[in-house]
């Protein structure tokens, strides 16, 4: 177990590497708009912001030089914007906690609330419930968060004042403060993946259901309720969990971009929206490798967790 | 007689009532996106992107002024000119509705050809030659699928504006409407390159592959004639998919000023300019929303109508929410 932790560990650490190579790669080489200009303030460098930049950021030096230097300052937290953008780091270490918190919730409630219908239409299978519920489903991922988010911060929190229309609340300030500013983006946020997961669960129950193991376990007398619970959820939510752990890792840098900034809260989608609008280089390249850092890990801690859960992924993958 | 396996689709899909309801609904969005031109001139009588600040139009006998002193745009008249009111600007929201769903609709599938045209070549050369061009690609195709699609999404698209791309002899200036179209059809390759690399991969191994093989067949041209014809079912039911994906990743992208470039209109750009607006002319929300929306709903209910009729056993797999 430790050794499969260890291995997926270096496996994600590989990959944040590559991801940072192809950050720089895409942004420090590629645009054929001279760099310094950009880097000398958007599009109006002259020669002579062009002459302090190339000097500040050693520009004329080799290529894997200027890569080294331009990590070493993300991972010290240094960076060198030409707008101010303070010590990027601690910024983004401070909007963590923020985004986890959007991230955590609304992953608990689209999981809690796709387990519990799914398993109501197994329950219910074929019958009116079933139907009802498997439609609601289809209905609540053709809402997609962007609207769905537009929409509850719009009339709900903005015009209908139910909610808080901006900021955060730290859960240590005020756990009824935090739900209250969180409340709509997890809604926001869980829905459509909640109406997915109904579709993904249900079908791999029902898998599960039909196994001749489960028929077994009934007839030597077991309550409906211990087989559901302790026999039929953890066979069929294993094709499930791998799905909720990659869309975990994913929200890191999906739906947690448009969420914030349309909630206003501080954490890492709004900032890395407001960084890549300003068009400044250094900061982008920051905040993509910081990203990815937290995509690859969280995968691998999710990939962890699953093996955990699942022995039989713990052996090495055969070469997919 | 036997009846082939698309026939037999076609059959299963027409008597699916649920997803003829929504390809009906699809299609009339299509064909009132297409007709968006006529209908500007001729219902209409303006342009998408023409101003009608000091402009009054007669409603209900009485002159009013599309934009009021205030700069309150009109809302809805259900009438010819302004059926959906104005905006900001006294642009007809109806005339920009139609461009923008029309924009949005090319892009996504635009995207979804751009990724057909480069996943195809890449799953069957994977899964069928193995080996080295298997693991080469596999490991590519496996970075890109351990980061969202929107963030590398977000990221290329921004990379792009800055510095314009060349590919071939298409030349991508920055603010092109090929952007979104490029990059969200690059960040869904591996979406549609997995599933192909695993049935290619199972096929290998069938007699008729190795008969083909046997009879002399170059490995290109036994792709092509061989494996292909397969996987066309799994390939059509998972374009339907990522159709429905790249229409939402395009207004993401373009909310986060990464795809289209206002004023030119698509959903996403409506939305965006409607959020702004939202306190005194909510209809300039609600009215992009609710588009965005149908198209979604009727493209996911096709999606899984044609899902339903091509994989009925549930093969391919595919994550709904994903990559959006």
């Amino acid at each position: 177990m430790i050794g499969f932790a260890a291995r997926r560990l270096g496996a994600a650490l590989v990959t944040a590497w590559v991801a940072s190579i192809i950050a720089f790669v895409l942004f420090w080489t590629v645009p054929n708009v001279d760099p310094a200009y950009w880097l000398g303030g958007a599009q109006h460098g002259n020669d002579a912001t062009r002459a302090r930049a190339t000097e500040k950021y050693g520009l004329d030096d080799p290529l894997p030089v200027q890569y080294v230097r331009l990590m070493k300052s993300i991972l010290n937290g240094e960076i060198e914007c030409f707008y101010s953008c303070g010590s990027l780091r601690t910024t983004f270490v401070q909007a963590l906690p923020v985004t986890i918190s959007l991230v955590a919730g609304a992953g608990l409630i689209a999981v809690g609330l796709g387990v519990w219908l799914a398993l109501i239409c197994v329950r219910h299978r074929g019958r009116w419930q079933d139907r009802l519920i498997t439609t609601a489903a289809t209905a609540a991922y053709s809402v997609p968060s962007l609207v769905l988010a537009a929409l509850l911060w719009a009339f709900v929190s903005y015009r209908w004042g139910l909610f808080p229309a901006e900021g955060y609340v730290r859960l240590r300030d005020s756990p009824w403060g935090w739900a209250k500013h969180l409340f709509l983006p997890w809604i926001a946020s869980a829905l459509p993946f909640a109406g997915a997961y109904v579709h993904v669960v249900r079908a791999s129950l029902l898998d599960t259901v039909d196994q001749d193991w489960v028929r077994t376990a009934r007839a030597k007398g077991l309550s409906e309720k211990r087989l559901i619970r302790r026999h039929v959820l953890r066979n069929g939510l294993i094709p499930p969990v791998n799905i909720w752990g990659l869309d975990f890792s994913h929200a890191f840098g999906g739906f947690v971009l448009y969420v914030e900034v349309i909630f206003g809260l501080p954490g890492v989608g709004g900032l890395t929206a407001n960084t890549l609008a300003s068009f400044d280089l250094p900061p982008i390249v920051a905040l993509a490798v910081y990203l990815a850092i937290v995509v690859v890990f969280f995968s691998a801690v999710v990939d962890v967790i699953v093996a955990w859960l699942d022995p039989r992924l713990r052996q090495p993958r055969p070469s997919t | 007689m036997s009846r082939g396996p698309w026939s037999l689709a076609l059959r299963r899909l027409r008597t699916d009532r649920f997803a003829l309801v929504f390809g009906i609904l699809f299609a009339l969005i299509v064909a009132a996106a297409i007709a968006a031109p006529l209908y500007a001139s001729e219902v209409a009588h303006t342009t998408p992107s023409e101003n009608h600040l000091t402009d009054q139009i007669v409603v209900d006998g009485e002159p009013t002024d599309v934009v009021s002193l205030e700069g309150i745009p009109i809302g809805p008249t259900w009438r010819g000119s302004y059926l959906l009111g104005a905006d900001e600007n006294g642009r007809d929201l109806a005339v920009r509705l139609l461009y923008g769903a029309r924009a949005t609709l090319v892009i996504g599938g635009g995207a979804v050809l751009l990724t057909l045209f480069l996943s195809i070549p890449l799953g069957l050369a994977a899964g069928y030659l193995g080996g080295r061009t298997d693991a080469l690609i596999s490991r590519l195709l496996d970075l890109l699928w351990s980061f969202p699609a929107l963030l590398l999404g977000v990221l290329l698209s921004t990379a792009i504006s800055l510095s314009g791309a060349q590919i071939g002899p298409v030349t991508i200036g920055s603010g092109s409407k090929l952007i979104p179209l490029v990059v969200i059809g690059l960040v869904y390759v591996p979406y549609m390159t997995r599933p192909l690399r695993g049935q290619a991969m199972a096929l290998r191994g069938q007699p008729f592959v190795e008969a083909a093989r046997a009879a002399g067949m170059r490995p290109l041209r036994l792709m092509a004639a061989e494996l292909l014809p397969h996987l066309s079912a799994t390939i059509v039911v998972v374009s339907t998919l990522l159709f429905v994906n790249a229409v939402v990743l395009e207004a993401a992208l373009t909310f986060l000023g990464a795809g289209v470039n206002p004023p030119e209109p698509s959903l996403g750009v409506l939305i965006a300019a409607g959020l702004s607006e939202v306190v005194l002319s909510p209809h300039l929300l609600l009215v992009p929303s609710i588009a965005l929306v149908l198209i979604v709903l009727s493209l996911t209910g096709l999606a899984e109508g044609v899902r339903r009729a091509l994989d009925p056993r549930g093969k391919v797999n595919f994550d709904l929410v994903r990559g959006r």
